[in-house]
C-alpha cells in the first residue's frame, strides 16, 4: 500500500474504475488524511476497524463508531436554503467540486424563489427517492383525490404496457402493490392514513423505499421501450447504446443513476410535471446571476392532461434541484 | 430479508415450461435459499447435448441482490472457472436487477455458453492455453491439473483468449469436457461415481475412468488401483 521515497512515505492507491467527477472531492481529502499517518515501521500491523461476530466487516458498523452522533437520515428534515448557501461557503464536498463563488450567487438567486430543501440519499436511486417523497407529500398536504385517481389510472396503464411488452406479472406485481398502497396511505380518512412524519419515517425505510424506487424503474423502462422511436436519438446521443441495452443496464438496476431521459419517460408514464434546477458549470454559460431549470410536462395527447396545452399554465408538482450526480428536493417559497 | 413468495412464483413459472426452455429449478433445501438450476448446452456449439448443473444461492437482499450462481458440471469456457464453476457474468454483478428473474439469469448463462465474451475471461488457463503451447491437442481432463500448474508458474497479462486464437482446440477440448462431464450417462453414473469418491479417489479420475470402461464400476475399480 506505501513505500518510502527519499524518506518521504508514497501511498499507492488502486482504484477499480476511474474517478468519477463527485469522487474527486473525496479522494482530496483521503489523500490529506493519509498525509497526517504516521507509519512506524516497528510497530506489528494490527487491525484497528475490528470485524464483527461473524468475521465481516461493515461499512454501516464503521460509521456508526465514526460519528456517535448519528448518521444522517435521509431524506432529511426540511432545512431552509441558507443551509445550502452556507455549504457553499464554508466549503463542503459538494462545494468544492463545484469551486464556486459563481454557484454562491447562484444559490443566492435560488434563495429568492426557494424556502427550502430536502435532502435525499445520494445512492444512485436520488431522483426516484425525490420524486416519491415529494410527491407523495404533495399529495399528503393537498388531499387532491382526483389527482390520485388520475395517477392510479396512469399507473394501471403502466402495468399493461409492461404485460405487453413481455414481463412476467410477478416480476413488477409487488412493486405495483406496494406504491399503490403507499398512494392509499397519504389520503386521509383510507383507514390506515399516516401523518407528515410518519411519511418521513417511511421514506427512511430501507425496503419500503427500494421496492417503490423499482416500481418507478419499472414504470420508466415500460414507458422507454413502449415509446422507443421517440427514445431513441436520445439515448444513442447519451450512451451511444440501443433502447433494449440501455433500459436493461441504466434503468432497471438499482443505483444507475437517472439522467434527462428517465425523467421524461417518468414524468410521460405517469403525468406529472416536474421541474429540474441545475446548480452546475453549465450555469456559468448564461453570463448572469441565474439558475437554469428544465420543465418535464408531460407529453400532450394524454387525455389527463390536455387541459393545459401552453407549459407554463401548469404548474409542476416536484421541483428538484440538481448538483452534477445528485438530486434533493426543494421547496418553493 | 428473501421475498419467498416471489422465489415460489419463480419456481412454479420456470417449471411449467420447462419441456420448451429444458431450463429447471428445484430446491435443494426446504427453505427456498439453496437451489439447483439445469440449462441444457446450445445446440450448434461444443456444449450441444450436455446438461449442466448450476448451484443457486439466494442471499438476504434478492430481488435486490443478485442470486449467487456458480457451475457444478464441470465445464470449459473462457468466462466460467474450469476449477470451480465461478462465473464472470455482469447480470450476476452490478447490472443484475429486480427485473430479472432466476430463469432469464440462466437463460443468460445459456446465452453465455453460445456466445462467450472473451474480453473479460473468468479462466485465466482457458485464455491462456494457446498463448503458452502453440500447438495443442484437444486438452484431456487428466492433464489439466498439471498444466495448470505449469501456466499458474506464468503470470502473463496478456488475455489471448483461445477460443479467439485457435477456435478449433478451444472447441475441441469444451466437447471433450461436454462429453465427459455433462452426457446424461455421465450424471446417470451418479451413484457409482459417489462410491468411488468416498473411496477417496478424485472426481474428474473417476469420471474419465468409468467413461473409458464403459460405465463399469468393477472395471473402473482395478483400473483405479493400478497393481
Amino acid at each position: 500500500m506505501y513505500s518510502r521515497r527519499a524518506g518521504a512515505v508514497v501511498w499507492n492507491l488502486s482504484f477499480s474504475h476511474p474517478l468519477n467527477d463527485w469522487e474527486v472531492g473525496d479522494f482530496a481529502s483521503l489523500l490529506t488524511l493519509l498525509e497526517s499517518v504516521v507509519v512506524t515501521e516497528s510497530v506489528r500491523d494490527r487491525r484497528v476497524w475490528a470485524s464483527n461476530s461473524s468475521g465481516r466487516f461493515y461499512v454501516k458498523a464503521y460509521l456508526e463508531e465514526a460519528n456517535p452522533g448519528g448518521i444522517v437520515a435521509f431524506p432529511t428534515q426540511l432545512e431552509p436554503l441558507s443551509a445550502l448557501a452556507a455549504e457553499y461557503q464554508s466549503g463542503s464536498r459538494l462545494a468544492r467540486k463545484n469551486k464556486g463563488l459563481f454557484l454562491c450567487v447562484s444559490v443566492h438567486v435560488l434563495g429568492e424563489e426557494y424556502a427550502a430543501i430536502r435532502r435525499t440519499r445520494g445512492d444512485g436511486n436520488c431522483f426516484f427517492r425525490s420524486f416519491m417523497f415529494s410527491y407523495l407529500e404533495h399529495i399528503l398536504d393537498s388531499q387532491d383525490k382526483a389527482e390520485v385517481d388520475r395517477i392510479t389510472a396512469h399507473v394501471e396503464q403502466c402495468k399493461k404496457t409492461l404485460q405487453s411488452l413481455g414481463y412476467a406479472d410477478f416480476t413488477f406485481e409487488d412493486f405495483f402493490a406496494l406504491f399503490l398502497e403507499q398512494l392509499e396511505s397519504v389520503l386521509q380518512g383510507s383507514g390506515n392514513s399516516i401523518s407528515h412524519d410518519e411519511l418521513v419515517t417511511r421514506s427512511r425505510d430501507q425496503s419500503t423505499t427500494d421496492y417503490v424506487v423499482m416500481f418507478f424503474r419499472f414504470v420508466t423502462s415500460g414507458e422507454i421501450r413502449r415509446r422507443s422511436e421517440f427514445f431513441e436519438p436520445f439515448i444513442m446521443g447519451l450512451t451511444n447504446s440501443t433502447v433494449e441495452q440501455f433500459c436493461k443496464s441504466a434503468v432497471e438496476p438499482m443505483g444507475e443513476e437517472s439522467d434527462h431521459v428517465h425523467i421524461i419517460a417518468l414524468s410521460d408514464a405517469l403525468g406529472v410535471p416536474i421541474r429540474v434546477l441545475y446548480l452546475d458549470r453549465s450555469s456559468c454559460d448564461t453570463g448572469g446571476v441565474s439558475v437554469n431549470h428544465h420543465d418535464f410536462i408531460p407529453a400532450s395527447g394524454d387525455p389527463h392532461n390536455a387541459a393545459g396545452g401552453s407549459s407554463d399554465t401548469i404548474n409542476p408538482i416536484i421541483t428538484l434541484l440538481y448538483r452534477p450526480g445528485h438530486y434533493d428536493i426543494l421547496y418553493p417559497k | 430479508m428473501v421475498d419467498f413468495a416471489r422465489v415460489q412464483k419463480e419456481l412454479s413459472e420456470c417449471n411449467r415450461d420447462v419441456t420448451i426452455s429444458g431450463i429447471r429449478i428445484v430446491p435443494q433445501s426446504d427453505n427456498l435459499l439453496h437451489l439447483s438450476g439445469t440449462i441444457p448446452g446450445p445446440i450448434g456449439t461444443p456444449y450441444e447435448g450436455g446438461t449442466f448443473k448450476i448451484d443457486i444461492i439466494l442471499p438476504d437482499g434478492y430481488p435486490f441482490e443478485p442470486p449467487k450462481m456458480q457451475f457444478i458440471t464441470k465445464v470449459w469456457h473462457p468466462n466460467i472457472s474450469s476449477q470451480n464453476g465461478a462465473i464472470c457474468l455482469d447480470i450476476l454483478k452490478d447490472q443484475w436487477s429486480p427485473a430479472l428473474t432466476l430463469k432469464t439469469a440462466l437463460l443468460s448463462l445459456q446465452a453465455l455458453l453460445s456466445a462467450p465474451e472473451p474480453d473479460d475471461p473468468q479462466d485465466a488457463v482457458v485464455a491462456q492455453q494457446v498463448l503458452l503451447s502453440p500447438v495443442l491437442t484437444p486438452m484431456h481432463p487428466l492433464d489439466f491439473h498439471l498444466s495448470f500448474f505449469q501456466y499458474s508458474l506464468v503470470s502473463i497479462c496478456v488475455w489471448a483468449p483461445q477460443y479467439l486464437r485457435d477456435y478449433p482446440t478451444f472447441a475441441g477440448t469444451a466437447r471433450y469436457w461436454t462429453e465427459t462431464f455433462a452426457k446424461t450417462n455421465s450424471i446417470g453414473n451418479e451413484e457409482k461415481v459417489q462410491k468411488l469418491l468416498e473411496m477417496g479417489f478424485p472426481e474428474d479420475l473417476v469420471r474419465t475412468t468409468l467413461k473409458e470402461v464403459g460405465d463399469d464400476e468393477t472395471m473402473a475399480l482395478e483400473k483405479l488401483c493400478p497393481g
